[in-house]
């Protein structure tokens, strides 16, 4: 299973919770006070509510409608309404494989992520095109791709959404290139969205 | 889309009485058709899109309309017409969430602490005790009684933290009733509803409506109160997946605390009422 890059780990403080999309799936991903990162199906078992929209206290995250507390394992720890339960192992969110790795967080593959040359991150932007029309702009290919923008180097990362939205998530080699290559990521941007449309 | 016979024969609101005037049509929409609302003489009438009449009533401040053949009188609030009492339509909010998702939130009190912190619940105060649920055959309706929680603002005219009592009745598929401590006068409740209107099966209009013994406080500030309240639950019902009520259960998990919530998925069910429903596993 290959790694997809959600988010820039920079875009990522402990404690944050935030919600993403990859081939139509919905990931709550999450980093705890100690800095590990962690990705769950953006469900809470208990009544649906989207568990990125939830609180990080410690090593858990609390959903936002009730409460519940789910550990690093995605076992429910805690439920407010009935704080002496001991609540059973079968509730639990589900967790996909995440990993931090070259100033990027991956998700959902087996074995290690690509390795990241470029250690500045960019940005992360969202492009209203299928995958296909984004790799042509940008001459990136699926996946990650380290490519020359404009005379500068930089490595881009794409994140399949839906069927016509993709993100793109770049780094650069030099922190001086970050405005320029910024600008011309939205002119790609726009030269992509024109052709999809 | 086919709407199953249970949802036509049910009363649903369909605006607040002060939005339908003389001499003119007031459109909207209900289980996904659109409807025309009328005044003539001071009564209101409702058309379907064939231009049929349909069945009204009025009360409470608001129109209800059947779009099929009612199967029933619409529910009565006897509090309504108790001398000293004063009706309070509270506007109303458009919501993205099935109108089932809105009815469920509004029986829930365990979100209490978490959505309306330090207004209608607070941490560490979270713990939901028992209380008795039952559906009253004779009625058709659902009941919960019994239910107490700490709540440090339990309305605009509350002053400080209170241990509050609760009953939930729903009297039908897409309303219910709150009967709360009075604070003026603790042997009466104060009540106020959820009227939601089924606009789709994933959108909604929940006009709240409460009637009390409060002379004193100003209307505007009764309705700023359950607007910031229905704006805190907004923000959860329009993230909930899926986003229509799952009837079966083994899609979600519920505890003790959501013995309300349980008995109104089986009403609904046993009603044969679909519509905002899930009714397949997913
Ligand atoms: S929906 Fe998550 S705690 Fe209730
Ligand atoms: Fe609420």
């Amino acid at each position: 299973m290959r790694w997809t890059a959600v988010m820039l780990a920079a875009d990522l403080p402990p404690g944050a919770a935030a919600g993403t999309t990859v081939d139509g799936t919905d990931l709550a991903v999450w980093r705890s006070a100690s800095g590990a990162v962690h990705a769950w199906t953006d469900r809470c078992p208990h009544r649906g509510m989207r568990l990125s929209h939830g609180f990080v206290r410690g090593e858990t995250l609390a959903c936002i409608y009730h409460g519940w507390r789910y550990g690093t394992d995605g076992a429910c720890r805690h439920i407010p309404a009935h704080p002496s339960l001991t609540p059973p192992k079968t509730i639990a969110a589900t967790d996909h494989a995440c990993r931090e790795a070259g100033g990027l967080i991956w998700v959902g593959g087996t074995g290690e992520p690509p390795v990241i040359e470029h250690p500045h991150p960019v940005r992360s932007l969202e492009v209203a095109a299928p995958p296909e029309a984004v790799a042509r702009a940008f001459g990136a290919a699926e996946g990650v791709r380290v490519l020359d923008l404009d005379g500068r180097a930089a490595t881009l990362a794409l994140q399949p959404v839906a069927s016509a939205a993709t993100r793109i998530h770049a780094l650069c080699a030099r922190p001086d290139d970050r405005l320029a290559l910024s600008r011309a990521l939205d002119a790609r941007r726009a030269r992509a969205e024109g052709d999809a449309a | 889309m086919t709407i199953a016979p249970a949802d036509r024969a049910a009363w649903y609101p369909a605006a607040p009485s002060s939005a339908v005037t003389e001499g003119h049509a007031t459109p909207t929409v209900l289980l996904g058709e659109g409807v025309a609302l009328f005044r003539t003489d001071g009564v209101a009438a409702a058309t379907g899109a064939d231009r049929r009449a349909l069945a009204v009533t009025e009360r409470y401040d608001h129109v209800w309309v059947c779009p099929g053949t009612p199967d029933r009188a619409l529910f009565a609030i006897p509090e309504a017409a108790m001398p000293g009492r004063r009706a309070v339509p509270c506007g109303s909010i458009h919501v993205r969430c099935s109108p089932l998702r809105a009815v469920e939130n509004f029986l829930d009190i365990a979100h209490f602490p978490f959505i309306h912190t330090g207004i209608l619940g607070e941490e560490p105060h979270t713990e939901v005790n028992r209380y008795d649920v039952r559906i009253d055959d004779d009625l058709d309706e659902v009941w919960a009684r019994n239910i107490t929680f700490h709540q440090p603002q339990a309305s605009v005219s509350a002053e400080g933290a209170l241990d509050v009592r609760y009953e939930y009745r729903v009297p039908a598929p897409t309303t219910a009733i709150l009967y709360k401590t009075c604070p003026a006068r603790p042997a009466e409740w104060d009540v106020i509803a959820i009227f939601v209107q089924p606009v789709s099966e994933e959108t909604c209009i929940a006009h709240p409506w409460m009637t009390m013994f409060d002379d004193a406080t100003p209307h505007a500030d009764m309705v700023a109160f359950q607007q910031t309240i229905f704006l805190q639950d907004r923000s959860i019902l329009e993230n909930q997946i899926p986003a229509r009520l799952p009837l079966d259960p083994g899609m979600e998990v519920p505890t003790q605390a959501d013995l309300t919530s349980i008995a109104y998925r089986r009403w609904l069910k046993r009603r044969g009422h679909a519509h905002g429903a899930q009714l397949v596993a997913a």
